[in-house]
């Protein structure tokens, strides 16, 4: 069969609705679709037995044109075992020019899964997505520690890649809906290699960096003393989530699902804070989204003021308790002006 | 109980060096142990204690990675190969799954346990253990913070991802991704390099792995880097220094005012 579209992983989040990033692919396809010959636009869908109607109308607002929904009572959860091997399944059935998943952890294990079994191509974390020459998809990714930006090519069909959320927008298309294609999977087919013996949902101690408007982000030089403490003060203050570098990570400053950048994941808030941040171009890559940059450095010559529209050069531990401390002087003076 | 960790030799990302045309210096580079692959061996070397487990530590790559399984070797590996071939030069995720795949099925078949890092520093792919596993026809599981139990036909695991932790057991044989900062890697003891220095490496081609000639490699490889920049996105910044303007939590603030109050 020759093969024919853009087939993407439809992740679900824990209540059964599409993730951010599944939308964001289906924009991005929907943007290629001119330059493949208006091929068809599949999203391949995971899940329990409930009711779709309302996601496939979100998929077809944003550009797809196929949902092949794949799904069975026992299927609650994600299951690194079946989960994978059901993609494969579909991706042979209804074989695709490109198949994208969402760089999440589940996006990422059945991308790098499909990729092996199809014997083909798989590009990760890529920024950006474009048809290249010979009608091939043209995958850009920060390499070497984001030092690099390279643009990479697939000789072999399906041709794959990977994209954080985050990286591409979402946007609705005017007109357009999606049909929805069901398929009936027998999970008990496939002998059951992996069990999930416990699981704790993560609670949300943390407000999510992902869907938040201003983010406060703390890197090697907020890991001494009390700078996270302060981070925190000031996050609570303006209503802002609180995140970090890889340094503030592997530390312990912070959990895995607050670090920034390559190895973390990538953020389009409104407004971010870098607070004691150098700049490395891994921590860089996850955050060149953002509307503004506020960059708080003691050294002048930090790389992180190249990428920043607003530079505090000055001692964090002098600048962050200032800005504490005037944020609610600053409420006051208006209230009194008003 | 047999476990194999796949290691590799990477460039410290952390230490960029550029030439005056704007390349990556890579003869000023210093080369190490991907960090998270140090503490898939050291997670390794957990269950050597307490389950007398037999380590393998496996690299690929040129001859100059066996630095990498010395010093594995010196953490206490107690065996430990090159996958090292012309041949295998320039291999992408895909073909380099290949080519561990057929190390494991050529000379590690009784293998109960294979452990990667999670992802490289040079790459960060985090591509190559989910599809070795798949060309082995094996259950894994990445993200894997902790091993927790092992037996003689199961290993217990604790996983975390961005909505949950979990704990997973599964079927050996199994292929499990480390990612993590629990297992701090031991320092070598001076005995430890003696006998890494003395070891007797192995060292296979892509012939001793039964792999066709076109397998691996630049031609084995699906993907191809067509061009290739140096990252470049600065926005124009306003630096204020704050000893010289007082004023300046006042342009911090109505920053986050503006966001707030919209």
């Amino acid at each position: 069969m020759e093969p024919n579209g853009i087939l993407i992983y439809g992740e679900l989040n824990n209540d059964y609705g599409l993730r951010p990033v599944v939308k964001q692919l289906v924009t991005k396809a929907y943007e290629l679709k001119p330059k493949i010959w208006n091929q068809r636009i599949m999203v391949c869908i995971i899940g329990p037995r409930i009711n779709y109607d309302g996601i496939v109308q979100e998929l077809g607002k944003y550009g797809a044109d196929e949902a092949v929904i794949v799904n069975d009572n026992n299927i609650t959860e994600y299951n690194p075992n079946f989960f994978p091997e059901i993609f494969v399944e579909i991706a042979q059935k209804y074989p695709p020019r490109i198949i994208l998943t969402g760089a999440t952890c589940q996006g990422k294990e059945i991308a790098a899964y499909t990729a092996a079994k199809l014997d083909t191509g798989l590009t990760a974390d890529c920024t950006n997505l474009d048809i290249g020459e010979n009608n091939l998809l043209l995958s850009t990714r920060p390499t070497f520690g984001g030092q690099l930006t390279a643009d990479i090519l697939c000789r072999s069909f399906p041709q794959m890649a990977t994209v954080q959320e985050n990286v591409f927008k979402e946007v609705q298309t005017e007109q357009h809906s999606a049909s929805a294609i069901f398929k009936w999977f027998d999970i008990n087919k496939s002998e059951n290699k992996i069990n999930k013996l416990n699981t704790i949902k993560k609670s949300s101690k943390h407000k999510d960096i992902c869907s938040s408007d201003i983010i406060i982000a703390g890197g090697a030089g907020a890991c001494k003393d009390n700078g996270f403490a302060l981070i925190y003060q000031l996050a609570q203050k303006t209503g802002a989530a609180v995140a970090g570098s890889r340094e503030a990570f592997e530390r312990g400053f912070i959990t895995k699902s607050q670090q920034i950048g390559q190895t973390g994941k990538t953020v389009a808030p409104k407004l971010y804070i870098a607070v004691g941040i150098s700049g490395a171009n891994q921590h860089l890559t996850g955050i060149k989204n953002s509307g503004k940059i506020i960059a708080i450095n003691k050294d002048k010559n930090a790389p992180i003021f190249k990428h920043a529209d607003i530079g505090i050069a000055g001692d964090l531990f002098e600048v962050l308790p200032k800005l504490i401390e005037n944020f609610d002087t600053y409420n006051k003076k208006e209230e009194n002006n008003e | 109980m047999n476990i194999v960790v796949f290691i590799k030799q990477v460039p410290d990302t952390n230490d960029v060096k550029w030439t005056a045309n704007n390349n990556i210096d890579r003869t000023q580079m210093e080369s190490i142990m991907n960090p998270v692959d140090k503490q898939a061996v050291q997670a390794a070397l957990l269950l050597k204690n307490s389950y007398n487990a037999h380590i393998t530590v496996i690299t690929m790559g040129p001859c100059k990675s066996v630095e990498v399984l010395k010093e594995a070797v010196a953490m206490r590996a107690d065996d430990a190969a090159i996958l090292c071939d012309s041949k295998f030069a320039g291999s992408d995720t895909c073909a380099t799954s290949k080519v561990l795949a057929a190390a494991i099925q050529n000379k590690y078949p009784d293998t109960d346990l294979i452990l990667f890092g999670q992802s490289a520093i040079d790459g960060e792919t985090a591509q190559t253990g989910p599809s070795t596993a798949a060309r082995l026809n094996l259950p894994v599981v990445s993200n894997v913070n902790e091993i927790t139990d092992i037996q003689n036909d199961s290993v217990t695991v604790n996983t975390e991802n961005e909505t949950e932790k979990s704990v997973y057991k599964i079927n050996l044989p199994a292929v499990l991704c480390i990612n993590n900062y629990v297992y701090q890697p031991e320092v070598p003891r001076i005995s430890g390099y003696i006998h890494a220095h003395d070891y007797n490496y192995k060292m296979y081609n892509i012939y001793e792995l039964n792999l066709p000639e076109n397998s691996a490699g630049i031609k084995g490889s699906p993907t191809f880097v067509s061009k290739v920049y140096r990252t470049n996105e600065k926005r124009e910044c306003k630096i204020i220094d704050i000893t010289k303007e007082e004023n300046y939590c006042f342009d911090v603030i109505s920053e986050i005012k503006e966001v707030t109050e919209n």
